[in-house]
């Protein structure tokens, strides 16, 4: 007899995920499908578009990081162009974009994943949230969390024109830039988030990396998987997330190359499931082998984790000293603790993505002090007119979620003929299956009762990626119940568990 | 605009996402709102989830949403109003999302932190059929809806501050 459980996270601005769970007949975990509805015609939607479009209509694409979206597409129209925006036009561009990954990781690490390791995988869903870890750290972290997006998004407004949808972007740099009032207000407030930054990695490291049981947990096989990691660096092999190569690093550690934005065809192919309409990334070079760990499969993953994995250090100093920590923390050979970075220093451990995505905060916050006082960064200078006869460019940023590649190509007047983009969750789409089915795996026994606390546990398996597959921007109705549906081998309910996330 | 700026007494604020066919009803009810309400009342259109529309609202003084809504239980274009206590009462959970908060966990949070939200919400629901295919066209229900949903916007902003209407 067969049986299936179905999680089932309906949500608008997910585009209704689904997990489905099918057990043998002994009661162990068969196999497990995470399904995703593809939104279709986008690409077909914006043939047609004048290219300078894209940065505003990408940004709507998704309500969570229109900034990401529109800074790929506004590199894709500099690449189109053939142009090179003035250095204070890249260096506004990627202040703008340090803020926003400051607000946006300090969102994920405090209101959404976050919880799950902060409150303990066993606690109930009403405390895995913002509410709950002020009730457990006090009133002030709410307010610095409000803080800190607050910042990031004054800075977005400062230099995107708007603070929500940005629109000062085009092919050759910026509408504008700033003043030095602005640039003064925009230094204080980085400061401050570097404090934040530090603040919040002195937090995980005293409620979770100083907790045994958590720490266990992390380390623990159940969330561990050996893939292969992508990330952007700079020249430095440094994370970066607005401009360089994108670095490609194997589960032992072994750099197989890096390239630039435009090379991806050569790295980058899809994979068609016949149970799933989203398609599979992987890498070419390696080939599909399946849904399998290890260094023949060219399954990868790209996150905060990844980036760290695929780079040497990172480019600011606080940063670095937490990157070696971290490494030194959590990798081990020959029961040594291996600390200097190298080229065998891997992190499989997907539940350091909340650690990892904390350094990154602090890095960001530190660009962004580090940009704000560049001498360059009020220069009027801040658009290169284009003069290039249009034709196809590709471009590439870091969204928090993953590696974001827009590839556009257009006729002779700038009007876009194809589109296609690799948005970053959809790089994660066979880790994440992997993931949700090893956790399943190691908690789905024989005879196990299906508890709620179980089901956080394979919630967590795909929370800790920050999946983001949506486009439509919802609050009603406001639910998302995460349902659990144990069938017979008729395919009648035997069993129905709810739980609110 | 920062979200301690000062802000005019009255927002009205259409969500959705514009691309994405009836989805993007909160968007055109809220321009058709724009072209008769004048300058007293503050209109934006936005593509964003619970926290950040909780933001938004900071320093307003009465907010109207409009958004789409999918029951399920409706004929396609039934308008729904609720008030911030509806609102409590429907979202059980804190999330819409992995991603995000529903708006009324988002406002749970705003009071906790003592932020100066509105006094008066009201949520306008306009039913939908979910679609996933791109395009800025309403489908004529819908369409039909806008000009209604509108009138019922301007309405509200008319009332006087109700106790039951207070987050």
């Amino acid at each position: 007899m067969k049986q299936r459980i179905t999680i089932d996270p309906i949500t608008r601005l997910e585009g209704h995920g689904k997990i489905e769970i099918f057990l043998d007949e002994a009661g162990n975990v068969a196999n497990t499908y995470f399904q995703i509805p593809e939104l279709r015609g986008f690409e077909r939607f914006c043939v047609g578009r004048p290219v300078e479009e894209m940065p505003i209509l990408t940004s709507r694409i998704c309500g969570v990081c229109p900034e990401a979206h529109h800074m790929a597409a506004a590199k894709a129209g500099d690449a189109v162009y053939g142009v090179t925006p003035p250095p204070a036009a890249r260096k506004l561009r990627e202040l703008l974009y340090s803020a926003f990954f400051v607000a946006d990781h300090t969102t994920h690490f405090y209101a959404l994943g976050g919880p799950d390791i902060i409150m303990g995988a066993d606690a109930p869903p009403a405390e895995r949230n913002i509410l709950g870890i002020i009730h457990k750290v006090g009133l002030e972290i709410g307010g610095k969390v409000i803080q800190a997006r607050k910042y990031g998004h004054s800075v977005i407004e400062m230099i995107g024109g708007r603070q929500v949808h940005p629109c000062t972007s085009i092919p050759g740099g910026l509408t504008k830039g700033i003043t030095e009032e602005q640039r003064r207000e925009i230094e204080r407030m980085g400061r401050w988030a570097v404090e934040f930054a530090q603040f919040s990695l002195k937090l995980f490291d005293d409620l979770v990396v100083r907790n045994q049981a958590y720490l266990d947990l992390i380390l623990g096989d159940t969330y561990t998987h050996y893939t292969y990691y992508i990330g952007m660096v700079d020249e430095n092999n440094h994370v970066n997330f607005y401009d360089g190569q994108i670095s490609v690093v194997a589960p032992d550690g072994e750099r197989i190359g890096k390239y630039a934005p435009q090379d991806y065809p050569h790295w980058i192919a899809e994979r068609a499931e016949p149970w799933t309409y989203l398609k599979f990334p992987y890498l070419k070079k390696v080939g599909w082998k399946g849904f399998v760990d290890g260094k023949g499969s060219g399954v990868y993953c790209a996150t905060p984790l990844s980036r760290l994995n695929a780079a040497d250090g990172m480019a600011t100093p606080l940063a670095q000293e937490e990157y070696d920590r971290f490494y030194a923390t959590l990798v081990y050979e020959e029961g040594e603790r291996y600390i200097s970075a190298g080229p065998t220093k891997v992190v499989h451990h997907r539940l350091a993505t909340h650690w990892a995505r904390l350094i990154e905060l602090l890095y960001a916050a530190e660009r962004w002090v580090e940009l704000a006082t560049d001498p360059e960064i009020t220069s009027d200078q801040v658009h290169a007119v284009p003069t290039q006869k249009p034709t196809e460019g590709v471009g590439c940023v870091e969204a928090p979620r993953g590696t974001l590649t827009h590839h556009y190509w257009t006729d002779e007047r700038g009007v876009l003929t194809q589109v296609n983009l690799i948005v970053g969750t959809t790089n994660n789409y066979a880790p994440i299956s992997m993931s949700i089915k090893k956790a399943a795996q190691n908690l789905i026994h024989e005879g196990t009762v299906v508890t709620e606390g179980l089901l956080n546990r394979i919630e967590m398996a795909f929370r800790t990626y920050d999946p983001c597959f949506g486009c439509a921007t919802h609050s009603l109705p406001g639910q998302m119940p995460l349902e659990v549906t144990i069938r017979d081998a008729q395919g009648v309910p035997v069993e129905v568990l709810r739980q609110f996330c | 605009m920062p979200m301690d700026a000062a802000c005019r007494p009255a927002l009205v604020v259409g969500l959705g996402n514009p691309l994405l066919g009836d989805d993007g009803v909160g968007w055109q009810v809220a321009e058709h709102v724009r072209r008769e309400a004048g300058p007293a009342v503050e209109v934006d259109c936005l593509a964003v989830g619970g926290l950040r529309l909780m933001e938004r609202l900071v320093g307003c003084h009465q907010a109207i949403i409009i958004d789409a809504l999918a029951t399920g239980r409706q004929p396609p274009g039934a308008i729904n109003v609720f008030s911030a206590a509806d609102l409590f009462g429907l979202a059980a959970g804190y999330s819409t999302s992995v991603h995000d908060m529903t708006l009324a966990a988002a406002l749970r949070l705003g009071q906790t932190l003592a932020l100066p939200l509105p006094e008066t919400l009201w949520i306008i629901g306009i039913e939908v059929v979910p679609t996933f295919d791109f395009t800025e066209t309403l489908t004529p229900p819908i369409a039909a809806a806008v000009p209604q949903a509108a009138r019922l916007v301007l309405e509200l902003l008319r009332q006087p501050v109700e106790e039951g209407q207070m987050i």
